[in-house]
């Protein structure tokens, strides 16, 4: 894809997941999505959490970043605005974005920045053996509460511009959700949000529950992603009816993040040649500033 | 005021403006320090007050002078007093030439001044509820006495009034005016004629001087050294360097966002930082603990990132508005692991500037954490310092590949074992340069590694990165008498403190000599050589387990010849304060080497 295939850099791990483990199929569509969407790896920045999903970035050609539990949101956001011109894709799991990083994902909802999201939900901690996450439905090792609904928590964002759950037990829609998001991010429309259920196959095979209770929202004929309310109705619904909708679920419209605070006269911050900026001007201004 | 032939040139006073919270005690104290700047004085300010909107006990002092002073004076010459507290809380900076100007509305003045302190007193909140029907136009009425007490021409006053109200509106303008001639009159009731007043002011033309506080100064010695990404959470004392940047920054092409909370703050710079932008965070002790996490990973990383810590009295919560120098321990100590930073220390606003400038390049340099160890009064005390010179700086790349010199090599390894210890960087976006960056223990390629050896090596090479450091690490500044046996250790606001107590000292007989370090970790030779050449060295600190001094021993100061001066009752120190210190610890009778002094006065 590029000139330089001669220059030695790592040579990508292989995944560390076990045989039957989701990330596999994450993993696969993503590199036919970038492949596909023509996003040389130079240009990509693949920052991800802590996890087993948490270790994707460096299984690819890529700029990878492997970021503080939690906290892959801002990381990836400080990238972005840094230097829009890269392509920026977060990963991570549900407990690494619904828990300790729950707070970001919540802002990252607000500010909508053209990233990418990934988040591999597996309903457990499967790097710490198999211990109750957020998503974890009640009853699974004696858990007294209720799952979250991550993409139901998106759509109160009025903000929110993509939300999708693909299953990595149908690789050819999580094939399409990735390129729309990939396209939507691309085309600097905002923050593209895809949960992927991906089953543990050692601490809690959900493959065939969710074989069974997975619904397709793309095949509903009637249903309109850009209706807010009709998607929040839906997924509801669907919920209470023990299912859990996939798809595009919604596709709203708000001004990006760095289209609203990047000066646009300028270069973006990591475009600029330290030492020499050019801002002599500014300076001097702010010393005048202080001259009273 | 009988004699007015007599009144000597005003060349140092120190004023207080106290109250209650919403008194505009700051107002009055601002305007005066703008209107005697123009009459060519340096003036310096501090303010007091609680982490509230209004009320409670607040006060600002201001001291006007010729020539150089990096702090408030060991005495207030003129108080103005908006109550009873004011007084009580203040008077033991009175002396018996002090002049106080009391609002006695709730009652007469408290009987606890020193003998000698003339007091001028009306009712100026009751004046202004009578007249203006507003008590907040208290102030205004007394700036008309205090201007007139200073030796201010009523014009003069005036002209101020209307540069600082008139951007509220006409209407606010007119009636703060009104104020103004309510506070004239009243003078000319007390016997404060114009030009009658205590001091005469020699107007000379003002030299260029900038009125700027040190968290500004960081904030602007970033943008210049070339930083364009900076990430700040509201916090006493730090949120002026997120609301300077974000007025500036965007200007210059960077962005200065402000984040949901500190630990979104240190990780969005490191993402920004990740892409070869210049990144800085600001935060106080509580941020700076949330924070701990990512300045380890910064330094496992290898990502540069400026970290500002506007020190407050701790622990915890602890005393929002109160300067304390007690994350000492957290900067050079803090987080898990070993990882190699660099702490520095500047001591005026001026030296924040500069030093920002230094910790910006050096941490792009060594690729690691670099902090700014600020105390509340420097953050946000104001003071008169040189125009900063913009050709005296430069913004100094660090090591970078770009495509071209990938293609030469043929091989791009982000963490290349050199014999600098400090391994090229590659922006993301350059072909040719993919790496991986991580926290975990990784090889050369980034890839995490556990082999025992790599790890050594690796861990070697992060740590090494310092001692190649050490060589260009801002030195400390030396004043006083080389040859004197008394030295002085102290950072942060205790600057201009020091400098006054070591003139009073001499006054005294007693000479003295200082270093202001500038950097504290690591622990350069200068400060160890100071300590060596001395006899005795006085270690300020404002903290409560002299973790200064105990940092320097740690490093192999002689903890004999150290003796520890601490303050953290929230009080700036007085140079006369200091000077007292010094002078029980002299006589040996208080305080015994090495002990603690907890006493405060």
């Amino acid at each position: 894809m590029t000139m330089q295939t001669h220059i030695k850099t790592f040579a990508p791990a292989r995944p560390i997941w076990c045989a039957g483990c989701g990330d596999f199929a994450v993993q696969g569509v993503l590199e036919k999505s970038l492949h596909k969407m023509g996003i040389p790896p130079h240009k990509l920045m693949l920052l991800a959490g802590i996890g087993c999903s948490g270790t994707i970035q460096n299984n690819l050609p890529c700029y990878g970043y492997h970021a503080l539990h939690g906290r892959v949101l801002p990381a990836a956001i400080g990238a972005k605005l840094a230097n829009p011109d890269l392509t920026v894709i977060a990963a991570g799991g549900d407990g690494d974005g619904y828990a300790i990083g729950a707070g970001h994902l919540v802002h990252t909802f607000k500010s909508n920045p053209s990233i990418m999201y990934i988040v591999m939900n597996n309903n457990n901690y499967g790097l710490t053996k198999g211990q109750i996450s957020p998503t974890s439905p009640t009853g699974y090792r004696d858990n007294a509460e209720s799952g979250l609904d991550s993409i139901l928590m998106g759509l109160s964002f009025p903000s929110a511009t993509f939300l999708a759950r693909g299953f990595s037990g149908n690789p050819e829609q999580l094939e399409r959700l990735m390129e729309a998001a990939l396209d939507h991010t691309e085309s600097k429309k905002g923050f593209a949000f895809l949960e992927v259920l991906s089953p543990c196959v050692t601490y809690y095979d959900t493959h065939r529950e969710w074989r069974a209770s997975v619904y397709n929202i793309d095949e509903e004929e009637g249903y309109d992603p850009t209706d807010r309310g009709m998607a929040f109705q839906r997924s509801l619904q669907l919920r209470e009816q023990g299912r859990i909708p996939i798809g595009r679920i919604f596709k709203g419209e708000h001004a990006s993040l760095e289209s609203l605070i990047l000066n646009k006269t300028e270069l973006p911050p990591a475009q600029h040649k330290v030492g020499r900026d050019g801002h002599r001007e500014q300076y001097e201004k702010f010393i005048d500033s202080y001259m009273g | 005021m009988s004699s007015n032939n007599g009144r000597p040139i005003l060349e140092d006073v120190n004023v207080i403006v106290a109250g209650q919270g919403g008194d505009g005690s700051l107002t009055v104290i601002t305007m005066l320090a703008e209107l005697l700047r123009t009459n060519g004085l340096n003036v310096y300010t501090e303010r007091d007050v609680l982490s509230r909107i209004r009320g409670g006990h607040a006060a600002a002092t201001m001291r006007a002078f010729t020539g150089d002073r990096y702090c408030i004076g060991s005495n207030i010459n003129l108080m103005v007093a908006l109550d009873e507290e004011a007084v009580e809380r203040n008077a033991r900076q009175l002396d018996s030439k002090s002049v106080v100007v009391y609002d006695d509305s709730g009652g007469p003045i408290p009987s606890v001044l020193p003998e000698g302190t003339k007091v001028y007193s009306a009712p100026f909140n009751r004046i202004a509820m009578r007249t203006m029907r507003r008590e907040l136009y208290k102030n205004s009425i007394a700036f008309g006495v205090v201007g007139r007490l200073l030796g201010l021409e009523d014009e003069t006053l005036r002209e101020t009034f209307i540069k600082h109200f008139q951007r509220m509106g006409q209407v606010i303008l007119e009636y703060n005016l009104e104020a103004l001639g309510l506070g004239f009159h009243l003078a000319d009731e007390m016997g404060i004629h114009e030009e009658e007043g205590l001091y005469k002011i020699k107007k000379t033309a003002p030299e260029k001087r900038l009125l700027i506080t040190g968290n500004e100064s960081v904030a602007f010695g970033f943008m210049v050294a070339g930083g364009r990404f900076f990430c700040g959470y509201p916090i006493t004392p730090s949120s002026e360097v997120l609301e300077t940047l974000q007025k500036w920054l965007p200007r210059c092409g960077g962005v200065a966002r402000q984040t949901e909370d500190e630990l979104a703050g240190i990780n969005m710079a490191i993402g920004a930082a990740l892409t070869g932008t210049r990144a800085m965070v600001a935060t106080s002790g509580p941020g700076f603990s949330l924070m701990q996490e990512g300045v380890g990973h910064c330094g496992s990383g290898e990502i540069p990132l400026v970290i500002v810590d506007c020190q407050r009295s701790g622990p915890s919560t602890g005393m929002p508005t109160k300067p304390e120098q007690s994350d000492l321990n957290l900067m050079v100590f803090g987080g898990h692991g070993d990882f190699p930073r660099i702490v520095l220390t500047p001591g005026h606003p001026d030296d924040c500037f500069y030093l920002t400038v230094e910790a910006t390049n050096l941490a792009d340099k060594y690729q690691c954490p670099v902090f700014l160890a600020m105390d509340q009064a420097l953050s946000q005390n104001i003071a008169t310092v040189e125009p900063f010179n913009l050709d005296g700086v430069s913004a100094v790349p660090g090591k970078r590949v770009e495509a071209s010199d990938i293609e030469k090599r043929g091989v791009y390894k982000r963490y290349e074992f050199t014999d600098d210890n400090i391994s090229a960087f590659a922006a993301p976006g350059t072909p040719g340069g993919l790496s991986l960056v991580t926290g975990n223990e990784h090889n050369e390629w980034g890839l995490v590694s556990t082999d025992p050896v790599n790890r050594v090596k690796m861990m070697n090479k992060r740590m090494g990165k310092i001692e190649v450091a050490k060589k260009e690490l801002p030195r400390g500044r030396h004043f006083g008498d080389p040859g004197a046996k008394i030295g002085f250790i102290g950072i942060g606001s205790l600057f201009g403190v020091i400098l006054e107590a070591m003139e009073d000292l001499k006054k005294e007989g007693i000479e003295t000599q200082y270093l202001q370090p500038r950097t504290i970790w690591p622990v350069l030779e200068d400060i160890l050589a100071f300590i060596e050449k001395c006899s005795r060295v006085y270690v300020v600190e404002l903290n409560a387990q002299a973790q200064l001094a105990h940092i320097l021993i740690h490093q192999g100061a002689d903890p004999g010849k150290i003796i520890n001066i601490l303050r953290y009752n929230g009080i700036p120190y007085r140079p006369a304060e200091l000077v007292k210190s010094v002078l029980e610890a002299e006589s040996g009778s208080k305080i015994k080497k090495g002990k603690k002094e907890a006493k405060l006065q």
